[in-house]
């Protein structure tokens, strides 16, 4: 089995710095009862929120660093849910939401499966299912230079890197890892592309190796590309090898390990 | 408030509400879809968005927000335009809209059913379905029916033939009941916190202003009722899970 470079998931991290007046509020001990009492819950990390609820109260961590990811804004002095999801908090100060969707909200240093919609002089317009259309500049691309000008048709799919995300600009991707080297980015030929949630994307790229794939790989050769913005493309010697793979990746999104494991047996069986 | 108690055709009582019914993630294209129903009113929403481009008399600044109101059957009228403004203006309040600028958000409604309270129905569809989307939102938007009888009595989520009875009826949007790690705060300032805000309210009909109040009341307390329900919801993790209250 050979397969593209895990890349890990990163995420895009907002710091703020707030100094507040040096009195911290009481802390707060009592777990909410939904019905009875009326004392707020200590935490909501690792819980279920809902867009409107106030997760961080600024003006009882003074002179402290914290770092916002996808899901949270600040509202004055709190922090509040934008997204549904489960709150994640990694120590010491990384708060963020995580939750699966089908479009994708562009993330610095995130690795996505990009479609050539439009060639301009400059730039290649690439669709990410981001919010607004990615700019694949020309020369981004290891010893480009303004004659050898790669010619994608419209249609082709790459293998991009985000570059720079801003939420009132077009993001920007490259071909190029941070040193300039090709490494893997570029055109992918052949195989089989298929569109999935952002939440798949994360968890094939998590690292020990996801179930199903560690499972495929015992029996078959295959490789992938996976894309933070919920695309997957699979490749293999064979069609129906393909067909095996993007149907089990597919079917694995709601299960446990030994659900996807032995998912993978039984479609392997048919195959035989 | 009337003590006495309303003989409803279907045996609820005044403050009883249809059973709820809401499943996300059911359309495989859209990339936001929910229905939710009550009782025999069925309404599915689903959400196209954020796309690249605004319309042309929106304001490029902000993300645009785009309502499609498709009944069950006939022509579109001016009653589904009503209907699509309106939807519009709830959802626009609760839409952060300088996340994404010169976007555009469509959100399609189609009617299953209407048996009464078609419009808290939708709003409550549209506002699951954006959630389901992964739209940035302020909070929640939960709407309900209220109705007012002859005798000054409120009754809760009327059915077809009990608006068609009725002297009047309101409905009314509420902000969400957010959880919180803040202590309540007993409301010193002007404004209080936030469950005490309204959203919308569309009311037909003639009714007295006292009764009006006791309307919003009685539609605060259910509409925290069913942003409990809807809290509940949102907390399975399985996509195109379904989940039932009554």
């Amino acid at each position: 089995k050979r397969h593209r470079p895990l890349r890990r998931s990163s995420i895009c991290f907002a710091s703020l710095l707030c100094s507040y007046a040096i009195n911290p509020q009481e802390t707060l001990t009592s777990e909410m009862n939904a019905e009875t009492s009326d004392a707020p819950p200590t935490s909501l990390v690792d819980r279920t929120v809902v867009p409107g609820d106030t997760v961080l109260d600024l003006t009882a961590m003074a002179n402290q660093t914290i770092k916002l990811g996808a899901g949270l804004r600040q509202d004055c002095d709190t922090i509040s849910v934008m997204k549904a999801g489960k709150l994640r908090l990694s120590k010491p100060n990384k708060y963020w939401v995580e939750s699966s969707h089908k479009r994708y909200v562009p993330c610095v240093e995130d690795t996505v499966l990009g479609i050539v919609v439009d060639c301009k002089p400059d730039n290649f317009l690439v669709d990410i299912k981001a919010p607004t259309l990615a700019f694949l500049p020309v020369l981004a691309f290891e010893g480009g230079t303004r004659r050898n000008i790669p010619k994608f048709e419209i249609g082709t799919l790459l293998y991009v890197r985000v570059v720079k995300a801003n939420n009132s600009m077009n993001p920007e991707l490259s071909c190029m890892d941070e040193t300039g080297k090709a490494a893997e980015f570029g055109q992918l030929k052949d195989g089989y592309m298929f569109e999935t949630s952002t939440g798949l994307s994360r968890m094939l790229l998590s690292s020990p190796t996801c179930p199903v794939l560690e499972a495929l790989g015992k029996k078959l050769s295959y490789e992938i590309a996976v894309g933070l913005n919920g695309r997957v493309w699979a490749n293999a010697s064979s069609p129906s090898t393909v067909i095996l793979v993007s149907n089990a990746i597919m079917n694995s999104e709601s299960l446990s390990g030994l659900q996807q494991k032995i998912m993978v047996e039984k479609l392997m069986q048919r195959l035989q | 408030m009337g003590a006495m108690t309303v003989d409803r055709a279907d045996g609820r009582s005044a403050n009883q509400l249809r059973p709820l019914a809401c499943s996300r993630n059911i359309l495989h294209r859209a990339h936001g879809s929910a229905r939710w129903s009550q009782g025999d009113t069925i309404v599915l929403a689903a959400v196209y968005g954020p796309k690249a481009g605004t319309k042309k008399g929106e304001n490029p600044e902000k993300a645009s927000i785009e309502v499609i109101w498709k009944p069950k059957t006939g022509q579109i009228g001016k009653l589904e335009k009503e209907y699509e403004m309106i939807l519009k203006r709830t959802l626009q309040s609760i839409c952060l809209m300088t996340i994404h600028p010169n976007t555009t958000t469509s959100i399609i409604v189609q009617v299953f059913g209407d048996d009464g309270a078609l419009l808290p129905c939708a709003i409550n569809a549209s506002c699951a379905a954006l959630v389901d989307a992964g739209i940035p939102l302020r909070h929640l938007a939960v709407a309900i029916c209220c109705g007012l009888t002859e005798g000054g009595s409120v009754i809760l989520d009327p059915t077809k033939a009990e608006e068609q009875k009725i002297q009047a009826f309101a409905y009314l949007a509420f902000p969400n009941s957010p959880l919180s790690v803040l202590p309540s705060v007993p409301s010193a300032e002007d404004d209080g916190p936030i469950e005490n805000g309204i959203i919308t309210s569309v009311t037909h009909g003639v009714m007295p202003v006292v009764d009006y109040f006791n309307c919003l009341e009685r539609g605060r307390a259910a509409c925290a009722k069913i942003s409990e329900f809807h809290r509940r919801s949102l907390e399975s993790q399985v996509p195109g899970d379904l989940t039932k209250a009554t």
